[in-house]
């Protein structure tokens, strides 16, 4: 329970409301706090003044109860009956304007150090102190140095009156001011000072009151603030914001398409979330659709790619031995497509009992288009071929065949031989294809460098030239395709002619299937690993 | 490999630079279907061409095709490599080699 309990309190106070609440409360009570102060001083200094005009009005009603002129006169003894009087005025007048003292003083003006006192009234009850009275001419000095300031104006007469406040005084009587206003003879001239000191009770009663008024207001307006603040940013940011949260950790799990969050704030960057969220899911949804989609057409296309690399290899001849019950001659070849489908192809079959026609091609290019082109070359060579006629006329008619739908310029080198079996001649025609090689009996496997005519595709209306030779018994013919010498390794170099050569050599006492073997063997060695890009076909014959 | 082109008047020169292979010719034909249009002397310099495939000589036939109707088409500078390859397919019949 314990771990619950302060869970949810780190819930609550990660929360935003909590935070943003907290922030604003706390900004109102030290607004409330700074309020509060500047208004005091306002307060107390506008108190303050209108307290100080009013004990002017007091003062200077008191100045006319004294004769200016002759209060030197009293401190000498003279006119008693007068000061008596006037004495009398004016304790009368205290007791009835309640203030705590009413003194007049003579200042001795060489430095304003000290004083006579001239009249001298005490109220004790007005402001809760013990002033004793003074007697006439009593005598004392003046220390502080803002009373000689004063004093100093008034026998000057710089102002009309001068104020000292005591907000606090140390005596611990209440806040209170003395004011002073000079006391003039008939001349004008300065005689003394009436000085009256009144409690100001009234701030101090005022001024609590208004201390609480703030505070209570600060927090009351801290309260309602909080709570409609609370209610509003649930409702417009909290709760949206927790929607829109909510309903991206759910697409996160199910990547499905959620009910539209729609309009879920009056705050624009709110709604713009929300509007991002809905329109990123309906994207993702209809990206991850179209990725399944391609994903599931791409395995479709492989599919087709396996099944047309089927095809295309059982269109020629690949059982071997081909021809088991012949011994006059052995046969081996081989086709691998650097993709799943190639360009090249061989091809061999009997024209009759005594006449085998060899065929060997390569489609410029790769992949689909090859292979197509591919198809058709080889079904019009070897429909053609079983028509009869020499291996020129036949390229001959392929190609104006094929020059006529050529919208794609491809172009196909042919290498096409019949071979008359019993005599070992063989008619041949080269449509700009790699050179044969040939290994007669007792010899060494050589390029033969045949007649070459264009490629078939190129351009119509070409006629191809037959060229003869004749194979002795024991002889090998081996026919290939660009990929071989040009199988390249990890550093761009070719397997080349001369290797090629070589290898045969190496494999020359082999039958066909070694030969073919052997040189696939080492080319691959060669490569390493390295990715072909061109088909790798070879024929071999072997006349017995 | 990188194709550099040089237009003047009515010709266009074309530099050849690298392999022409399956990978890159493409890109080569590309260029020349973009670039073709009123040209009436295509010159190809294969100085600096390495190897070329048969797929390259498909858009050298393309080219040749093209040029045959709107005016001439000459590759210099060949190297031995493609000029074996061009005799070998029997392109140096039908192409102008200089």
């Amino acid at each position: 329970m314990q771990g619950d309990k302060s869970s949810i309190w780190s819930r609550f106070r990660s929360g935003m409301t909590f935070n943003i609440i907290g922030m604003i409360v706390l900004l109102l009570i030290v607004f409330g706090i700074i309020a509060g102060a500047v208004g005091l001083v306002n307060f107390t200094s506008a108190f303050e003044n209108e307290y100080a005009t009013t004990t002017y009005h007091m003062a200077d009603t008191a100045t006319t109860l004294i004769n200016g002129s002759h209060i030197a006169d009293y401190l000498e003894g003279k006119r008693t009956i007068e000061y008596m009087q006037s004495k009398s005025y004016l304790e009368a007048y205290c007791k009835r304007i309640g203030v705590s003292l009413i003194y007049v003083i003579i200042v001795d003006t060489s430095d304003y150090g000290r004083f006579v006192s001239v009249f001298n009234h005490v109220d004790n009850t007005v402001g809760n102190t013990n002033y004793v009275e003074w007697e006439l001419g009593h005598k004392r000095d003046t220390t502080n140095d803002e009373y000689r300031a004063k004093y100093k104006a008034i026998y000057e007469q710089q102002s009309a009156y001068e104020t000292v406040y005591r907000n606090n005084p140390s005596d611990g009587s209440l806040p209170h001011i003395t004011t002073m206003v000079p006391v003039k003879d008939s001349e004008g001239e300065v005689t003394g000072i009436l000085c009256i000191q009144r409690p100001m009770s009234e701030l101090v009663g005022a001024r609590r009151p208004y201390v609480i008024a703030v505070a209570v207001a600060t927090a009351l307006l801290a309260i309602f603030v909080a709570v409609f603040y609370t209610f509003f940013m649930r409702r417009q940011f909290v709760n949206p914001i927790s929607k829109v949260a909510s309903e991206a950790t759910r697409f996160a799990r199910e990547n499905t398409k959620g009910e539209p969050l729609g309009k879920v704030s009056r705050f624009k960057e709110i709604s713009d979330l929300s509007g991002s969220i809905d329109t990123m899911e309906t994207d993702m949804v209809n990206y991850i659709e179209t990725i399944t989609a391609s994903a599931a057409e791409k395995e479709r296309i492989g599919f087709e790619l396996s099944l047309a690399n089927t095809i295309q290899v059982n269109s020629i001849p690949n059982v071997f031995p081909a021809f088991p019950e012949r011994t006059d001659f052995d046969i081996y070849a081989s086709m691998t497509p650097a993709k799943q489908v190639g360009g090249d192809f061989y091809n061999f079959f009997f024209v009759d009992d005594d006449h085998l026609a060899i065929s060997i091609g390569d489609v410029s290019g790769k992949g689909i288009p090859a292979a197509l082109f591919m198809m058709v070359t080889n079904i019009l060579v070897s429909d053609r071929t079983r028509m009869g006629g020499t291996p020129g006329e036949i390229l001959t008619f392929v190609n104006h065949n094929i020059c006529e739908h050529n919208k794609a310029d491809m172009f196909v080198t042919l290498w096409l031989g019949v071979l008359e079996l019993s005599t070992g001649n063989l008619i041949a025609s080269n449509a700009g294809h790699e050179y044969p090689v040939i290994m007669q009996p007792g010899g060494k496997f050589e390029v033969f460098k045949d007649k070459h005519c264009l490629a078939v595709g190129a351009m119509d209306g070409v006629k191809y030239k037959d060229y003869t030779l004749k194979l002795e018994r024991g002889a090998k013919l081996f026919v290939y395709t660009d990929g071989i010498p040009e199988a390249t390794d990890h550093d761009n170099r070719m397997f080349g002619m001369e290797r090629m050569i070589d290898t045969l050599n190496k494999f020359s006492g082999d039958g066909p299937e070694g030969v073919i073997t052997g040189i696939k063997r080492e080319a691959e060695r060669f490569a390493n690993g390295a990715e072909q890009f061109d088909d790798l076909t070879m024929l071999c014959l072997e006349l017995k | 490999m990188t194709i550099n082109k040089q237009k003047n008047e009515n010709g266009l020169l074309i530099s050849l630079e690298g392999r022409l292979d399956t990978t890159t010719s493409p890109a080569f034909e590309q260029e020349l279907k973009e670039s073709l249009e009123g040209v009436e002397l295509l010159t190809l310099d294969f100085e600096k061409l390495d190897y070329i495939s048969s797929a390259g000589l498909r858009v050298l036939l393309s080219a040749q095709k093209t040029m045959n109707k709107q005016g001439e088409m000459k590759i210099k500078n060949v190297n031995e490599t493609i000029l074996e390859i061009f005799e070998v397919t029997g392109f140096n019949d039908i192409l102008t080699i200089e």
